[in-house]
């Protein structure tokens, strides 16, 4: 796919352009300043991160060494600047609530259970 | 500071912006870097975590988009999304996002000053340089003149001898 041409060479994490694509979805957002982008994808490798502290601390206090959509859950709902994905969580299907069982690798884990 | 838009790079529109999600080979190296070692994340933990960074990205844009009409101007700037991170309740992001709008405005600058340099280190200056564009312009239509004149003349010997 071809990039557009940078015009500096400042490292992000994430694709300033894809950001640009992704703001864009709302109709609201007009003209963007080049440095916006930068600026964004640095606040979400910085709420990526916080998001995995997060939910790595609800996997540890369930004894559990793998996180999974329930951890995300209990973040997400007991964090008050991440209310904005409370609609997205309530959103989902039950059943993926225990997708960490169903993994398809079979494992020691799995064996001792049974 | 800068206000020209970016532009958009090639790609499908219209019809694929729901399905508008952060590279997975991006997500997945960042991921795997945050994570402790002795933890795993499965597939669809993984997957939700993309999709709540790209509604992160909404929200962001959202209210930096607020601040900027607020403040009645017609681009996003790196100012608004900083305010925008301190409205919302994250705060503590803004100490490094600002870090990073200061390196990125001290590049811009020193692209700036290398481009001015270049120029002076030729030995000339701007007058100069266009008098040396002007030469080169008179030089390469007197050539053309030249021969166009010349094929003409040739012609006009091959009239004679028919």
């Amino acid at each position: 796919m071809p990039k557009a041409a940078k015009k500096t060479t400042f490292k992000t994490r994430f694709p300033a352009a894809r950001i640009k694509k992704i703001m864009r979805v709302d109709d609201e957002v007009g003209k963007v300043a080049a440095t916006t982008p930068i600026l964004i994808s640095k606040a979400v490798e910085l709420f990526l991160q916080s998001l995995i502290d997060e939910a790595c601390k609800e996997a540890r206090d369930s004894r559990s060494k793998k996180v999974t959509i329930s951890h995300i859950k209990d973040v997400v709902q007991g964090k008050d600047s991440f209310d904005f994905l409370r609609d997205k969580i309530n959103s989902l299907p039950q059943t993926d609530v225990h997708e960490g069982d169903v993994s398809p690798v079979k494992n020691k884990k799995k064996e001792r259970e049974q | 500071m800068e206000e020209d838009d970016l532009g958009d790079a090639g790609g499908p529109s219209g019809g694929a912006d729901e399905e508008l999600s952060l590279p997975k080979a991006t997500m997945q190296k960042l991921i795997q870097e945050m994570m402790p070692k002795d933890l795993q994340v499965s597939k669809e933990a993984r997957e939700l975590i993309t999709e709540c960074c790209v509604e992160f990205i909404h929200l962001l844009s959202s209210e930096a988009n607020d601040v900027c009409e607020r403040e009645q101007r017609k681009t996003i700037s790196g100012d608004h999304v900083i305010k925008a991170l301190k409205d919302l309740g994250f705060e503590d992001y803004a100490p490094e996002v600002e870090a990073v709008q200061k390196e990125h405005e001290k590049e811009i600058k020193q692209q700036r000053e290398r481009k001015v340099n270049r120029l002076q280190d030729s030995g000339l200056s701007e007058e100069a340089l266009l008098k040396q564009q002007e030469e080169l312009f008179a030089q390469a239509k007197a050539k053309m003149e030249q021969q166009l004149g010349g094929s003409q003349s040739q012609s006009q010997v091959e009239q004679s001898q028919e």
